[in-house]
């Protein structure tokens, strides 16, 4: 296996997160396609030789210009999520990405989970038969809000990027309730309209922590089709352990940031797009912003696709 | 209206409509012992005397009139199509009688405040028959949230999922005219569950229906329907004849709350078992849920314990959410639920 190089860049994100140090770093170096090869605060070492991937996690101010230099020097690019704040800034980004023909793959790492696999792959295989409805549900206890921002931007596009590796089917209306009314909302509901008639509705949210619950506590797709019904609960696989301390459950299989690197990795060396990508990225942000305007008028709210797709 | 002491003989129930669930609200009746079948009455003279031959010869007739005049009938179950249910239920309140209607109340708001205005005018005892509040797991999911243990209710879903198909197109319920929609039809169960849980007023209705099962047909065999309350819970209820398989049968539930996650697993109900067709989790049975739903409406009629029976004004709260939902699907926008 060719092991590329990687620049890590940046250690910023939504509200407090560093998803760098947590998450993308210690994937990389433990993923045997990769070995990081230096980290930078500002755009050095874009230019060297032995980086072949530069991941992205500068404050949202530089993501424009970081992410579009590093393409610019040659290099693919992983990209914390979300890429942008703005559709528009996403937009910028995708269109530089589309020119250089090189690997940017925004960090919804949430669609490689063997459950959501698993789903997709017999969707794909016609188990269901053509899928009209999903109902999908991702809450997290605990941990902090990613203040300012709220988890319409920061949860929710997990799911509905999940959705649309499922089910490939773009959002063409959306109806969103949230709360709490006076700030960043916590809990949002997502009424989607998809093209080919298909609905779905979709939580997604941050609530108090529950004992025994590390992340997510219901993280689960219903793909309801002509021919039959799906349930993907992406709590499991796993065991059950219960003991002293209280209940846990465990497995061993990769977590889903490997199994994007993954394919970060298997798209770099084959010369081929990510099956995730910038046009994914800015879907998912068109989405936020319809859902907000949503959220703020009471209104069902209509997107337009042509702005999502990037030639 | 509390009964004297003279007045020791059971009460007389008379079961106008012998249709599909007359059977479930028989058998309730038969089990407790407060209360006796006193007869059927069924515009349809075969099937009147088919039910009373069936219990016991019990007295039958297709003239509702002549039944409501017995002395010996205090209290009926109305349990006809939806449609029939204003003017049945208004002929039962004139005669006096204490009445526990099948759900929906009526097909339509100001028929829903009519019918609970007229029992509440004559002091008679009005209850609706929404089922499902007198099964487990509904009472179970009350009695968590009453306890505190899940905090306030933030967000509910509630799914009832099957793929049951409907009989032919002759049959009412597929008929908007007789039933009032799905919503109103089967839609009335879960949200008058997930109001009853949350404790909180409904505020606007989003819905969307979909016909899977034939395009041709009138009503939503799919219907989802989120409700906003004016404390911010929102309540996402699903109701379904159109999955696939036809044999599935679902019940999703999930309360998410300020101080915890309530959830009832697909295989959280019933044993499980495998055949040669696959797997399936056993039904866990409805029958007592309708002893429990008569037992409350009895106690409210007896003035006897708690009074947990479903009262006319929560099930036009019932019927005001249906229709909300009936109304937002046909315009394709989230509508205010007066
Ligand atoms: N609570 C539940 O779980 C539940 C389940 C099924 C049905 N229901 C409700 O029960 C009611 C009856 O449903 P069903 O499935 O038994 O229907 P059904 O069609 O099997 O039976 C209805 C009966 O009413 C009779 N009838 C019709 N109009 C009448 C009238 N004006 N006067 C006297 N009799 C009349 C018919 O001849 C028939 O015998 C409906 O309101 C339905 O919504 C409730």
């Amino acid at each position: 296996m060719r092991t590329l190089g990687v620049l890590l860049a940046g250690s910023a994100g939504a509200g407090h997160q560093n998803h760098q140090a947590e998450m993308y770093a210690p994937g990389f170096a433990a993923h045997p396609g990769f070995r990081i090869v230096g980290a930078t605060e500002d755009r050095s070492g874009f230019d060297r030789a032995d980086v072949d991937v530069v991941s992205v996690c500068v404050p949202f101010e530089h993501r424009v210009e970081v992410v579009t230099a590093a393409l610019r020097a040659g290099k693919h690019v992983l990209v914390d999520k979300p890429v942008a704040l703005t559709s528009a800034e996403c937009a910028q980004i995708a269109a530089v990405a589309a020119e250089t023909g090189l690997v940017c793959l925004p960090a919804y790492h949430q669609r490689f989970h063997p459950a959501i696999r698993a789903a997709r792959e017999a969707v794909a295989a016609g188990r269901v038969g053509l899928p009209w409805n999903v109902q999908a549900d991702f809450l997290v206890a605990g941990g902090g809000p990613v203040w300012p921002y709220g988890e319409l931007l920061n949860f929710a596009p997990y799911a509905t990027d999940a959705i649309h590796a499922v089910t490939g089917l773009p959002v063409t209306a959306v109806y969103a309730l949230a709360r709490p009314v006076e700030g960043p909302e916590d809990l949002v509901t997502l009424c989607l309209t998809h093209e080919r008639g298909m609905t779905s509705t979709v939580v997604a949210g941050r609530t108090p922590p529950i004992a025994g619950v590390q992340g997510l506590s219901l993280h689960r797709y219903r793909i309801s089709g002509s021919h039959g019904t799906l349930l993907a609960d992406a709590t499991r696989p796993g065991v059950t352990v219960r003991g002293e301390k209280g209940t846990r459950t465990a497995w061993a299989g990769h977590g889903t940031v490997h199994r994007m690197l993954t394919e970060l990795h298997a798209a770099v060396t084959g010369g081929r797009p990510a099956e995730l990508g910038p046009a994914d990225a800015l879907a998912a942000l068109l989405l936020v912003e319809a859902a907000g305007e949503s959220v703020a008028t009471g209104r069902v709210v209509r997107l337009d696709n042509e702005q999502a797709r990037v030639s | 209206m509390e009964r004297d002491s003279m007045s020791s003989r059971p009460l007389g129930i008379l079961v106008v409509g012998a249709g599909a669930i007359a059977d479930l609200h028989v058998a309730a009746i038969t089990a407790d012992p407060r209360c006796v079948l006193a007869g059927f009455a069924d515009m349809n003279a075969d099937r009147a005397r088919t039910a009373a031959y069936r219990n016991g010869g019990v007295p039958w007739t297709a003239d509702l009139a002549g039944a409501l005049a017995r002395p010996d009938v205090d209290a009926c179950i109305v349990c006809t199509p939806n449609d029939t249910h204003e003017n049945l239920a208004l002929r039962v309140a004139a005669a006096g009688k204490h009445l526990l209607l099948e759900k929906p109340l009526a097909t339509t708001v100001e028929g829903a405040e009519a019918i609970v205005e007229a029992f509440t005018r004559r002091g008679l005892v009005l209850a609706a028959a929404h089922s499902h509040r007198f099964y487990d797991y509904a009472r179970t999911v009350r009695d968590e949230i009453a306890s505190g243990a899940v905090g306030r209710p933030t967000l509910v879903r509630l799914a009832l999922l099957g793929g049951w198909i409907w009989p032919d197109w002759r049959s009412w319920v597929i008929d908007p005219a007789k039933s009032g929609g799905h919503a109103l039809h089967n839609g009335v169960h879960l949200l008058d569950l997930v109001t009853w849980w949350i404790g909180s007023r409904p505020v606007s209705v989003y819905a969307r229906g979909q016909r899977r099962t034939a395009t041709e047909l009138d009503v939503h065999d799919y219907l989802e329907m989120v409700v906003r309350y004016e404390d911010g819970a929102v309540a996402i209820c699903e109701m379904s004849r159109a999955h696939r398989p036809a044999a599935l049968a679902q019940r999703d539930v999930v309360v998410q709350g300020t101080g915890g996650l309530l959830t009832l697993t697909w295989d959280g109900e019933g044993p499980l078992l495998w055949d040669e067709k696959g797997a399936h989790t056993l039904d866990p049975g409805v029958a007592y849920g309708f002893a429990a739903q008569l037992g409350a409406w009895l106690d409210a009629v007896t003035a006897e314990g708690a009074g947990t029976s479903v009262s006319g004004e929560e099930a036009a709260t019932a019927v005001a959410l249906g229709v909300a939902a009936e109304r937002s699907m046909a315009l394709g926008v989230p509508v205010e639920v007066l």
